[in-house]
Formats: structure tokens, C-alpha cells, sequence
């Protein structure tokens, strides 16, 4: 094995997220050791078995993900399921997906990631008690302005829709309305509309009878009949075809259905949560979302802000996903550096919240236990967004040996060219020598 | 279309979806006998039983072992649980040449004397079948020279 192949392993072994690989057969060819701790399987069991027998999960044939993936050609994230333990126990996960593919552009294998989520309920309770409204967190008056708009409408039925860039937090939103609404105690169907291939989408919403195509084969109760009395949240609801639209406004305007196949019309009483990150206007001028539907899932409409409009939520985001990860992690991180909550409250954050959840969350990986995360350890996305580092680099440069772990990362990133890493700590090139002899990075 | 894909569909056992797949695969590549092996018993889950034979045939020809040294289990084989599917359900039809051709077939993959006793009875029905007596040579060669050594 080459010292990138163990450098790999190695930093696979080391996230929580459990993690497998497998070929094109279905055949595991790699599984860290998350995925040992989270299944109870171990490694050496696993290799060369199809993922299927190890994993015995009803989606293995109804909604495999990288089978998913192959007819999209979209990747899927925390898409939430199912699995057995090495004991048969149910464990509930949430899982991203992709392809693999050779030069050839053919497909080769797959990865998952994926969660034990059943871990995350324990910690949500603990983490709840951190958050101010429904697991959410905001101090701007953009956010408590939704927090206020929720408790309003919990009495309503109404349709609502969400619309806020990618990252932004609508799935909490709709969470928060659900948990808050009339019809809490009652089914909460979350559905992704980009996840599924448009020929599927329509079998997948309202079901379909067995031979209603190729793959129909058997029954199928879809999510507007799985959710009835309850609440269904459409995701990307933008990704539709039209000729889906057609359908979901009948849903919406007579609470009535078919299944794909079958003449008998079914009925339905479901409360619509809708979201999407498209500019929904520039939808509706090209004509790809229909305006009739629009109107009618727009009767509540809510608007969650990017990160960059509400900065004063940035710190108290960033030190509430290190208390989750200190919980999952099991590791003492309690706090962050005013350096890198500087930096952190200074970059415009296009992946928004989510984008940060994974900065933390990557900090927190690097840093040391007991030690608060600290500038450096940020991702190098951020760091090369941002001033402040150079000034760090210079005013920290003659103070620990943990300097030396930073000064090697820099020269790394520069593929140790000693000009081009001085020149971005602002220093003369004798100087990084210098201190590169002091730190004995060289003899 | 992928060969993954049709994987997939084969694995999830929905031989509709993996013959469409695999078919197209094996237009572009008709020397990939995993893909073959695999269309074959497609074959003869969507019915399209003649088909089912050509392509056995020309694997039999080719590659007799990758058939008969299949593992159940590690190569996922569906044959276990399809002859016992058929066992349950084609009690009626239970001489007619298109159910002896489906179990002659699938039984290959799991045992060769089963096979051959399917495809001597085929052979009653149809002493003049090309095909079925080239599969019945085949299989017999096969055997002689698994029990020399």
C-alpha cells in the first residue's frame, strides 16, 4: 500500500461518519472503523461480502442509493434510512451517496457515508436545551421574525413555502412547523423531489399497482398516502417535471390521487410544506414552475436568510455545533479562539450554515483534546479567504511548537516552495528559513 | 446505461430493469461473460426463453466452468431461491418444454447432474433440438473429465 493509500485510510478511520466503499458488483471493498463501531461488523468480516447481505436494508431493493445516484447522476446527501446491526437490530442512519467513475466516464464503484442517527436523538435532547427555538438558532431579527411567524401560523393548515439558499436551514424550519402544528402527533413524510429520476418521482409521491411499469413490481403505497392526516415536506419541490405539478396541484386543490397504474381515485388530507433554493420567479419566467401550483403552495410564504445577512448568528451557531460535536466526538472542546471566530464572522459563507457546521466540524477533527480550536485548524477555504491569517501567522510565528504542525501544513500547501510560503506569511524568505531551522522542520 | 446499474437491478432481483441494463452492456461489450451469465437467467425470468437459450449456449461453449463454478453466496446467485420459486408455482406445467428449459438452465449454476437430467428429458420432447443436444455433449464432456480427475 503507498503512503497515500495509508495517508486515506488513515483520515478515514479518523471522522465519526462511518464510511464504506464498494465495486461495481456491490461488493465491499473498504469500511473505516465508524462503520465498524456504528454496524458492530467488523472489516475483515465484510470485505468481499455484497453490501446488501451485510446491511439488510429494505432499501437494498426498493431505493438503493447508488443505484439512485447511477440514474441521476446526482449525488445524495442525508438521505435518511435504515440498516441491521451485526445483532439485527434496526439502526436508523443518514447517508450521502455517490459514483464512482474511471476515465472512461463509467461507473466502478460507489461510496457511502452515513450516521448513526439514532445517536444523534440522545444528543438532540442535550442540544436542544442549547437552542432557542425548536433546534434552531437565531439572535438576528431576520430569525426570531421567522421563530414569531411559526408560532403564529400553528393553528393554520395551510400551505407553506420555504425558499432560502442551499445550507440555509429549511429543513429546520419545516421541522419547527411540524413539531408546532396541530398535526404533530400525526405522520411527518419528508421527501426530497431532486433525489428521484422524473419517471420514478410521480410512483414515488402517489404509488403505484404492480405492472404499472418495468420496475412496478408489486404494490406500492406512495408519501401522500403514507402522510395522510399528517404533514408531507417536498424538497426541492423546483425539481419537479410539470407534468408532476399537474399533479401535486390537484393534491393541493381536491386532497385527490391515483396511483400510477390504477383508475381509483384516492383521497388524501395532507398539510404541504414546500421548499426550494431556485429564484422561484426566474422558475415562473421560464416557465419550468408553474404559477397556479405557485400561488397555492405560496399561501404561507417564508424566507430563511443566508448566513451573510445574519452575521450575529455566526458565533452562537459555530459554538453550538462544537458542544454536538464535543458530544458526538466524545472529545473535551468546549470553546473557540477569538482569532477564528473573527475569521469566522468575517467570510461571507456561500454553503451557509451547513458550510460552517462542516468547518467546526473539521476544526474540531484537527484540534488536540482539551485545547479550544484555534485559527489554524479551520479549513484552508477560509484561511485563504482571509487577511487575518497572514497578520496570525506573523505575530504567533516565534511562540509554540504547535506552530511547527502550522508551518508545515503552509509550506505543504505550497509544496514546500519557501518563496511562495513567505510571501504569504509576509515575511522575507531568510526569515522562514530561520525558523524553520529553529523549529527543526530542516537540519 | 451501466453495467452497475444492471448489477444493481440483478441484485435487487427485478430482472426487468437488470435485462434492460445488461442488454444494452452487452451490445458494446459481447465478450463480458459476467454480463451474459447474468442476462441469461433474466432470460428466463422475463420469459424470453429462446433468447435464454442462444446466450446459454454460446456461454456453454465458451466457458462451461464460470456456470457450473458458481457460489451461491458469494456470487449472489438468484438460482437457489428461482428453482425453488419454481418448484412452488409450476406444478401444472411441470413437463412442458419451457419450464424443463428454465430449470435445465438454472440448474447448471448450481448442480451439473441436475441440469443434464433436465435437458435429457428435453431431449425426449425434442430429439431433433440443436441446441439442446449440443447442451446435453457439452455437459456429459464436462462431467466425464470432472470425474477423471
Amino acid at each position: 500500500m503507498s503512503v497515500n493509500e495509508n495517508l486515506k485510510d488513515h483520515i478515514l478511520d479518523s471522522i465519526a461518519e462511518g464510511v464504506f466503499t464498494v465495486d461495481k458488483n456491490f461488493k465491499i471493498n473498504f469500511f473505516n472503523k465508524a462503520a465498524e463501531r456504528i454496524t458492530g461488523h467488523y472489516r475483515n468480516e465484510v470485505i468481499g461480502k455484497f453490501c446488501k447481505h451485510v446491511f439488510q436494508s429494505e432499501f437494498c431493493f426498493s431505493e438503493c442509493p447508488i443505484s439512485v445516484v447511477l440514474q441521476t447522476r446526482k449525488n445524495i446527501y442525508d438521505f435518511e434510512s435504515n440498516i441491521k446491526n451485526c445483532v439485527g437490530q434496526d439502526k436508523p442512519i443518514k447517508l450521502n451517496a455517490a459514483v464512482l467513475y474511471n476515465e472512461e466516464n463509467e461507473p466502478t464503484g460507489g461510496i457511502i457515508s452515513f450516521r448513526d442517527i439514532s445517536i444523534f436523538e440522545e444528543i438532540s435532547i442535550n442540544l436542544q436545551k442549547q437552542t432557542q427555538f425548536q433546534s434552531m438558532i437565531g439572535h438576528s431579527k431576520s430569525m426570531q421574525n421567522i421563530f414569531s411567524l411559526i408560532e403564529e401560523i400553528s393553528d393554520s393548515d395551510a400551505p407553506v413555502f420555504i425558499h432560502g439558499e442551499s445550507g440555509t436551514g429549511k429543513e429546520l424550519v419545516a421541522n419547527a412547523i411540524q413539531r408546532t402544528s396541530n398535526r404533530s402527533d400525526f405522520p411527518y413524510i419528508k421527501f426530497n423531489c431532486s433525489v428521484f429520476p422524473s419517471n420514478l418521482l410521480a410512483s414515488e409521491l402517489f404509488g403505484h399497482v404492480k405492472g404499472a411499469f418495468t420496475d412496478a413490481i408489486k404494490d406500492r403505497a406512495g408519501r401522500f398516502e403514507l402522510a395522510d392526516n399528517g404533514t408531507i415536506f417536498l424538497d426541492e419541490v423546483a425539481e419537479m417535471s410539470l407534468q408532476t405539478q399537474v399533479q401535486l396541484l390537484r393534491v393541493l386543490q381536491e386532497g385527490t390521487f391515483e396511483r400510477i397504474g390504477e383508475s381509483l381515485t384516492r383521497h388524501t388530507d395532507v398539510r404541504i410544506i414546500a421548499a426550494t433554493n431556485v429564484n422561484i420567479k426566474d422558475a415562473l419566467g421560464r416557465g419550468i414552475f408553474r404559477e397556479d401550483l405557485f400561488y397555492r403552495l405560496n399561501v404561507i410564504p417564508i424566507e430563511v436568510p443566508p448566513l451573510r445577512n445574519r452575521i450575529e448568528d455566526i458565533v452562537p451557531l459555530a459554538k453550538y455545533f462544537v458542544n454536538k460535536f464535543s458530544l458526538i466526538y466524545k472529545k473535551e472542546i468546549t470553546d473557540v479562539e477569538e482569532n477564528a471566530l473573527e475569521l469566522l464572522s468575517n467570510y461571507n459563507w456561500p454553503g451557509n450554515v451547513r458550510e460552517l457546521e462542516n468547518a467546526i466540524e473539521y476544526a474540531f477533527v484537527r484540534t488536540p483534546k482539551k485545547n479550544k480550536i484555534d485559527l489554524t485548524k479551520l479549513p484552508t477555504s477560509l484561511l485563504d479567504n482571509q487577511s487575518s491569517t497572514k497578520k496570525y501567522f506573523v505575530t504567533h510565528i516565534v511562540s509554540s511548537d504547535r506552530e511547527k504542525t502550522d508551518l508545515i501544513i503552509l509550506l505543504e500547501k505550497h509544496r514546500w516552495n519557501k518563496t511562495k510560503a513567505a510571501k504569504e506569511l509576509g515575511i522575507g524568505r531568510t526569515t522562514l528559513w530561520r525558523r524553520m531551522k529553529e523549529l527543526k522542520i530542516v537540519e | 446505461m451501466s453495467e452497475m446499474l444492471g448489477n444493481q437491478f440483478f441484485m435487487a432481483r427485478n430482472y426487468p430493469a437488470a435485462q434492460k441494463e445488461l442488454e444494452e452492456v452487452f451490445l458494446k461489450d459481447p465478450q463480458n461473460i459476467s454480463v451474459k451469465k447474468k442476462l441469461v437467467i433474466c432470460y428466463t425470468q422475463t420469459g424470453k426463453l429462446k433468447d435464454a437459450i442462444n446466450l446459454f449456449s454460446k456461454l456453454l461453449n465458451e466457458n462451461i466452468e464460470f456456470i457450473i463454478n458458481t457460489d451461491p453466496e458469494l456470487d449472489d446467485c438468484p438460482c437457489p431461491e428461482l428453482i425453488e420459486k419454481i418448484g412452488n408455482f409450476n406444478h401444472q406445467n411441470e413437463s412442458s418444454f419451457d419450464h424443463l428449459l428454465t430449470l435445465a438452465i438454472i440448474w447448471l449454476y448450481c448442480d451439473e447432474n441436475k441440469s443434464l437430467e433436465y435437458f435429457k428429458k428435453l431431449h425426449e420432447l425434442e430429439p431433433n433440438n440443436l441446441l439442446i443436444n449440443q447442451s446435453i455433449k457439452k455437459i456429459e464432456s464436462f462431467i466425464r473429465l470432472l470425474n477423471s480427475n
